[in-house]
């Protein structure tokens, strides 16, 4: 396939596609919009002509204050679940892992029901979803290190053990929520939304996403033979305990930031990988950048028909379950292929 | 300067259970050492401790009598290189790729590929002749072939000194006997081998030397036709065993089969 001797071209076309997409999210809505003049305002906004100021005062809310945060955190949302899945299969050897391995999307979930059941802020709701879904990596590396030297096996089961607490711990708050207003409240967060989404917030999370993809991005190569076995990756001259953490570490982070900021958005960290190996075969280089494009894009469309299909918006978590099995099955047969099964 | 891997008194303890117990073995450039013992005697074990895997609960492991713990993983890694028994990899990738993951001790972390990357990939290849799979899938190759890959990561390596385990388990009779010429080969080029084998007629044909493991200790380390005699076999797998020598003289040890009933 052309897209594994050209990586480069490949994420060029993906960025395109990309680019293009979010000019169209950014065009529908209730009150659409021609994409000509979206990049008329673009061009005014950068002092190329002008447009009357009432209309350009109009586009500035319809645009900035209101449609660009959410293809923003879509795109940023996305890109982070996408790369951060494809870290944690490569770094458990298993292209069957997804994100919530280590049980941080069960500890983020347990956080923000928490933060909602004390009838906390936004903020305190967001803060607190993030530092649990930590909290449940750290109870699930601190469980396979008390009882072994950190082997992958004893990894996984910590991530077992500990996503189950917090699942059973988010039981306890459903069960004592107030069932008028809490429980449901609850219940809409965690299928996720991105509809929260304050431009402020998605800019200033842009920072710490960009950072982690990046810092995923130049372990590639050491997880390119961690992906072959600890024993082998160590004899090739890498740190295996420092690569796995570190990545671990990036992705786990990575995952925490999107839930806080639109809660549980499930199967784009298990699937969207698997896509974009099928574009670009295993090499971490490619794949990362790769995945990060596709699951950005992948969570636009759906954050597109999340607010489009129907008049009352469907929570996005939702349509990326939806969507993305059947789009997982047919891929499928060509992802097997690597498996050996 | 010729390379040597050396481990002198090394203990491994797990569980209140010595695995390891005092074991000193070296090999060095040009050498193949075949470590023979019995399923559970520690082989695999030393082998991972000879690539310093983790600290030893004593002794230690030197290449070129500097402790591998004061080296960097690079710095080994660019003449100790590892073969595991052909395994399966979770992901495709291509040989090609598997190949240059041989590069990366002289590569680094974000390295381009240079011309001479690509070269010792090219020539590692051809050493082990199989140019023809390099654009082929890995973990759709043969067990042998993939064992042949994996030989040749190491020869992209550059390393001088190469630590297999089991190289030849799972495959079948002619590529067995394939897979020894070319180890006899690749020493003969200068490449020190420690390997690990279930076959002692295999040490006949290829190993200069020979070190018998025996619960977690080295029992005898010495000169292949000299150790491996019907008693010595008898004692480490504890089956009786006959000597056979072909017209070609080629020594075989047979198993004498008694049946229980």
């Amino acid at each position: 396939m052309t897209g594994k001797q050209h990586p480069f071209l490949l994420h060029q076309g993906l960025a395109l596609l990309l680019a293009a997409l979010a000019l169209y999210a950014l065009s529908t809505g209730p009150y659409p919009l021609a994409v000509g003049e979206i990049l008329r305002f673009l061009a005014v906004s950068c002092g190329f002509g002008d447009m009357p100021a009432e209309r350009q005062a109009l586009l500035y809310n319809l645009l900035v204050e209101i449609r660009l945060p959410r293809v923003l955190a879509a795109m940023l949302i996305g890109a982070a679940l996408a790369v951060s899945g494809a870290a944690f299969q490569g770094v458990f050897q298993n292209p069957l892992v997804s994100p919530n391995l280590l049980g941080v999307l069960s500890g983020a979930a347990f956080g923000a029901a928490l933060g909602i059941l004390v009838g906390g802020s936004w903020l305190l709701i967001q803060t607190s979803a993030f530092s649990c879904g930590i909290a449940a990596v750290v109870a699930a590396l601190f469980i396979a290190r008390s009882f072994g030297q950190g082997s992958l096996l004893l990894l996984i089961l910590g991530g077992i053990i500990s996503g189950a607490l917090f699942s059973a711990l988010l039981s306890v708050v459903k069960y004592t929520a107030d069932q008028e207003n809490q429980l449901p409240e609850i219940v809409i967060w965690l299928m996720g939304s991105l509809s929260g989404a304050r431009l402020r917030d998605v800019l200033w999370l842009c920072v710490p996403v960009v950072t982690l993809i990046t810092l995923l991005c130049a372990l590639s190569r050491w997880l390119d033979a961690l992906a072959m076995g600890d024993d082998e990756a160590r004899a090739l001259g890498v740190p295996v305990a420092l690569t796995r953490y570190g990545v671990i570490g990036c992705a786990t982070l990575l995952c925490a930031i999107t839930v806080s900021l639109a809660g549980m958005i499930g199967w784009i960290g298990l699937f969207i990988p698997h896509v974009a190996r099928l574009l670009t075969g295993p090499g971490h280089t490619s794949l990362l950048p790769a995945s990060a494009l596709l699951g950005a894009a992948f969570l636009l469309l759906a954050d597109l028909a999340a607010r489009c299909f129907t008049t009352q918006e469907i929570p996005i978590g939702i349509i990326t379950e939806l969507f993305g099995i059947p789009v997982f099955l047919l891929v499928l047969r060509h992802v097997r292929r690597g498996w050996n099964a | 300067m010729t390379r040597r891997l050396c481990a002198k008194g090394l203990v491994f303890r797990r569980g209140g259970r010595t695995i390891l117990d005092h074991v000193d073995l070296e090999f060095g450039e040009g050498e193949i050492l075949a470590l023979l013992g019995g399923n559970g005697a520690g082989k695999t074990t030393l082998l991972r401790w000879m690539l310093g895997r983790l600290r030893p609960d004593a002794g230690r492991v030197e290449l070129d009598g500097q402790p591998l713990g004061a080296l960097s993983r690079q710095k080994i890694a660019a003449v100790v290189a590892y073969v595991p028994q052909a395994h399966i990899a979770p992901f495709p990738y291509t040989v090609d790729e598997v190949v240059m993951l041989g590069r990366l001790p002289h590569r680094g972390l974000w390295g381009r590929a240079a011309a001479r990357d690509t070269r010792a990939v090219e020539e590692a290849l051809r050493r082990m002749g199989i140019e023809a799979l390099r654009r082929r899938v890995y973990t759709e190759l043969s067990g042998g072939e993939r064992q042949l890959v994996l030989i040749a990561r190491a020869l992209a390596q550059e390393a001088r000194l190469i630590v297999m385990d089991e190289p030849v388990s799972g495959l079948d009779f002619g590529h067995q006997t394939q897979l020894l010429m070319c180890l006899d080969d690749l020493a003969a080029q200068g490449i020190g081998i420690l390997k690990t084998t279930h076959h002692p007629e295999h040490a006949l044909f290829v190993a200069t030397r020979v070190a018998l493991l025996e619960n977690g200790a080295i029992q005898q380390d010495g000169a292949p036709a000299a150790l491996l005699t019907p008693e010595r076999m008898e004692q480490l797998y504890g089956v009786k065993v006959e000597t056979l020598t072909s017209t070609s003289g080629s020594k075989a040890f047979v198993p004498v089969f008694q049946r229980t009933g």
